[in-house]
């Protein structure tokens, strides 16, 4: 803008903001379930779709591929396989220290996998960490001494 | 260059407030589900999607990546408008139009019980020059209708009576909420009964190429000066011009509208887009409001609301008038011409207008 | 596709870190001016404009968009796809003109992120609040699950990626919406740290504001201007859980069912049978080269099974396909306008205005968007002539 009023070191001004909305997430009959088997039961349920016939884990209200309501709960093994991970290495506002491990595991009878945070991996290296994390191990469900009815009552351990 | 006629099939609300047995996208997929029964459609046939959802009111950054799937977008062609649900209808008969689907879900929703569009409201001022003096979006309502006290001075009665008129609409429609929700603090002017029904809505409407008893007859799009302070905030000159390009599309007048259903934040906007379409002489918008019985036939933003589902809303009852399904609020002999008007934020910078007929 | 239309204009600002100096609309002018000169048009030609604006939460203001891109007097709406909102904003303007509504369309994307202090916050805010927000997942991770797929299922390693992101800098030195282009070697990718294993800190996008504006005219408009025809364009969207697309009948998580499944539309519209012999160009919209290279088989120009290969030879300058001459997302990655600005280089690259960047010979080229949980895919096929 050239203007002859405006001068050249005019201090470019920042105004600061912060968006802090609270929100309650209605979970619904089907997550609330899923969370109480959690807490009350310490085991993990899926929904299977009458459909396709998967066992849908978590458990859901409806199959996205078949939309069609789900027809039946079932338990899952405590048991399962470490599908695809990733170990954050560096620190972000509002996660937890790093390193640590996210992965998706598939868990013995389901259909579909479950992110949770994979724990118990020696990080002292991190790509070593990396590629022996590759060969898709065997993962354990582990529940956490207090429960409140959340997805990170639990988390994976390597067997 | 002739387009394709697009035609509605069906159409399902759900209203409600705080129901914790059913999560945001358990709501969605009900009312879609009940969209397609009504329109002896199924998923499977269904070859678009489109949504109108808002991040911020959906507490949910990128709302469509959680929500979209819920209203049936799994490996399907599905556009997501950060818009008043109107627009989704008129993108979803564009794609129609075009020949690009043939059978298309629109949908769209707020859950005000879940967040706080209130304050969400309040960033959407421009954070050097509007958002320091703590403006939400029902401030440009009460400076609107200051704004036509002071050019028309007090209606006297007739804000009470189209008050009355449009709680006791509202009070008869089977699509409003009948449960307490959230009252707004509403700046003075205006009243609290003017005020929206904050709820818990989503609307899910079917339209596509194959013939239906109603049709869209045409579409309009218009847009008006961003900030508030430069509008004509009581002609509402955006609002008319949509309408007049959905009258042209449709190549009638406005006479030949037998309903008009319009999406306004409170009584305020619903009125005055009386004055703005020329179905009221300037300065008598409220009595022209209490009186009319073909305006708002479901009591407008007393019945229910949330950004940004209103527009649809509005679109599926001049549906169930035109197809006869409107229940207690049909109107004794049923309309062949409706048009439905819905508005974006702030205090309806855009609007679309959507003209139905029986076909 | 109904009704033939090209783009006649584009239009960018420089894409930094930080437009300080600017605010939005200011920001938003300057491309549009620059589309609508390129383009030999008035403001008063054009029938529509779409916005593209990702996150709200990014700039930190709500409806950024309508004090900046809305037109008084123009009809308008904005459409917000995360990544692909910039594609899907340039699908959404196409289809007014296939329907007839109007004959010429202003599609314009602009990005604030800058504004975000904290945008790793936004960017976990965007996952399912019930299942998996507290898992701590982000962008970047969704990009990480994927590269360890990469590796167990098709063999990548590290350095090619670290590789495929010098590679790509070198190509940022030529383009010139880049305010400043960073120059690397792979070596320097491999020391650059640890982000999120197995993605090192270099190989990813920066933050990058500015905006980016397309004028897309039907037939009966384009006349004599330079065009890049549509030949083909389509977007397709998927299941939001990951979790249930790794092992999917369809094709697994890393296949992108989405863009392969769009791509194959936009060739059948376009006529194209074999891309890998046809396809002269392609921008793929990624902000890492792991995601990057995922792209490739998708788009049909390399088998599956022969993605790290094909990567090589986009390394070593083999490759008979122009892949990201404008170094694509890992250069400049304003989320909102990512996506557009694929399709845009593919129209300067094809209309040969891309300056020093430009590639001899384009006459084909496709153009890929990506959005969500790698969920919303679009692919646009643009070409020197109209079929
Ligand atoms: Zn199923």
């Amino acid at each position: 803008m050239k203007d002859v009023h405006m001068p050249n070191d005019v201090e470019l001004i920042t105004i600061p903001g912060n968006w802090n909305f609270d929100y309650r997430y209605f979970a619904g009959e089907t997550a609330s379930r899923f969370f109480a088997e959690l807490k009350n039961s310490r085991r993990i349920m899926g929904t299977r779709c009458g459909k396709c016939r998967r066992l849908l884990v978590p458990a859901r209200t409806f199959c996205e591929a078949c939309y069609v309501e789900t027809v039946s709960w079932e338990p899952v093994g405590e048991e399962g396989t470490l599908e695809v991970f990733t170990i954050v290495a560096a620190a972000f506002p509002g996660m937890p220290p790093p390193p640590f491990v996210i992965g998706y595991v598939t868990l013995d009878g389901a259909d579909t996998s479950i992110a949770n945070f994979i724990k118990g991996v020696d990080l002292s290296d991190i790509h070593a960490a990396g590629k022996s994390l590759l060969s898709r191990p065997r993962v354990r469900t582990v529940f956490s001494a207090e429960v409140q009815g959340r997805i990170t009552d639990f988390h994976f351990e390597l067997i | 260059m002739n387009a394709r006629p697009v035609y509605l099939h069906g159409a399902a609300t759900s209203v409600g407030w705080g129901d914790s047995r059913r999560s945001l996208t358990d709501m969605i997929f009900a009312t879609v589900t009940d969209a397609l029964r009504q329109s002896d459609a199924h998923m499977d046939a269904v070859d678009s999607v489109v949504i109108a959802a808002h991040d911020l009111i959906d507490g949910r950054s990128l709302s469509s990546m959680v929500t979209a799937p819920a209203a049936g977008s799994y490996l399907k062609d599905e556009m997501r408008v950060d818009e008043d649900g109107l627009v989704a209808a008129s993108f979803a008969a564009a794609r129609i139009e075009a020949g690009e689907a043939r059978l298309s879900v629109v949908a769209a929703w707020g859950r005000a019980s879940e967040g706080a569009p209130d304050s969400v409201s309040r960033v959407g001022f421009d954070p050097a020059f509007e958002k320091p003096l703590g403006l939400q979006e029902l401030d440009i309502s009460a400076v609107r209708l200051s704004a036509w006290l002071a050019r028309y001075g007090d209606p006297g009665d007739s804000r009470a009576a189209a008050t009355a008129a449009r709680s006791m609409r509202a009070g008869r429609s089977p699509r409003a909420l009948r449960v307490p929700s959230r009252d707004s603090v509403l700046a003075y002017p205006l009243r609290q009964a003017e005020g929206p029904k904050w709820a818990d809505i989503v609307v899910a409407m079917i339209i596509g190429a194959a013939p239906s008893p109603v049709r869209v007859g045409g579409v309009g799009h218009a847009t008006d000066l961003p900030r508030p302070g430069e509008r004509d905030l009581v002609g509402m000159p955006a609002l008319r011009q949509s309408a007049e390009m959905a009258l042209r599309g449709s190549a009638r007048g406005i006479d030949s509208i037998d309903l008009f259903e319009i999406d306004g934040m409170t009584l305020v906007e619903e009125a005055l887009a009386l004055e703005s379409l020329g179905l009221a002489a300037p300065g008598h918008a409220f009595e022209h409001y209490a009186l009319a019985e073909n305006v708002n036939r479901a009591g407008g933003s007393a019945a229910a609301w949330c950004y940004p589902a209103m527009g649809l809303m509005r679109l599926a009852e001049c549906f169930h008038q035109l197809s006869g399904t409107a229940g207690a609020t049909q109107l004794d002999t049923a309309p062949r011409r409706a048009m439905a008007i819905g508005s974006s934020p702030l205090g309806a910078q855009t609007h679309t207008a959507v003209v139905l007929e029986r076909a | 596709m109904s009704r033939r239309a090209a783009v006649v204009g584009v239009g960018q600002t420089q894409y930094r870190r930080r437009h300080s100096g600017r605010n939005t609309a200011e920001l938003v002018r300057e491309a549009v001016t620059a589309a609508l000169t390129d383009a030999q048009m008035d403001l008063d030609a054009i029938g529509l404009v779409v916005g593209g604006v990702a996150p709200d939460a990014l700039a930190g203001i709500d409806h950024v968009d309508m004090g900046s891109i809305a037109r008084p007097g123009i009809p308008y709406f904005r459409v917000n796809t995360g990544g692909a909102t910039g594609s899907s904003a340039f699908l959404a303007g196409l289809t007014w003109i296939a329907a007839g509504r109007c004959d010429a369309v202003l599609v314009v994307a602009v990005e604030r992120m800058g504004h975000a202090v904290t945008a790793p916050k936004v960017f976990n805010s965007i996952f399912d609040p019930i299942y998996e927000r507290d898992i701590s997942l982000s962008t970047l991770s969704m990009v990480a699950l994927r590269a360890t797929m990469m590796i167990q299922k098709y063999g990548y390693t590290l350095e090619q990626w670290a590789h495929l992101a010098a590679r790509n800098s070198e190509l940022s030195l030529l383009n010139d919406t880049l305010e400043s282009p960073r120059r690397f070697s792979a070596g320097d990718v491999l020391s650059s740290g640890v982000i999120s294993w197995p993605i090192h800190k270099l190989e990813i996008g920066p933050v990058s504001e500015g905006a980016c504006a397309m004028v897309i005219a039907a037939e009966n408009r384009v006349g004599s201007r330079p065009a890049a025809w549509i030949r083909g364009a389509s977007g397709l969207s998927d299941t939001y859980e990951m979790g249930s697309r790794i092992s999917r009948a369809e094709g697994a998580l890393v296949d992108v069912v989405t863009l392969r499944r769009c791509a194959a539309q936009a060739y059948r519209d376009a006529g194209v049978v074999d891309p890998a012999k046809e396809v002269d160009m392609v921008e793929i919209h990624a902000a890492c080269a792991s995601s990057e290279s995922m792209g490739y088989a998708p788009l049909g120009i390399c088998a599956p099974a022969d993605g790290p290969r094909f990567l090589d030879s986009i390394v070593d300058g083999t490759a008979r396909i122009a892949v990201n001459p404008s170094a694509g997302a890992q250069a400049a990655n304003p989320v909102s306008a990512t996506a557009m600005i694929r399709i845009a280089e593919c129209a300067l690259q094809i209309r040969g205005r891309a300056g020093r960047r430009q590639v001899d010979g384009i006459r084909l080229a496709v153009a890929t968007g990506q959005g969500g949980a790698t969920q919303f895919s679009t692919a646009v096929v643009l070409g020197a002539e109209p079929s």
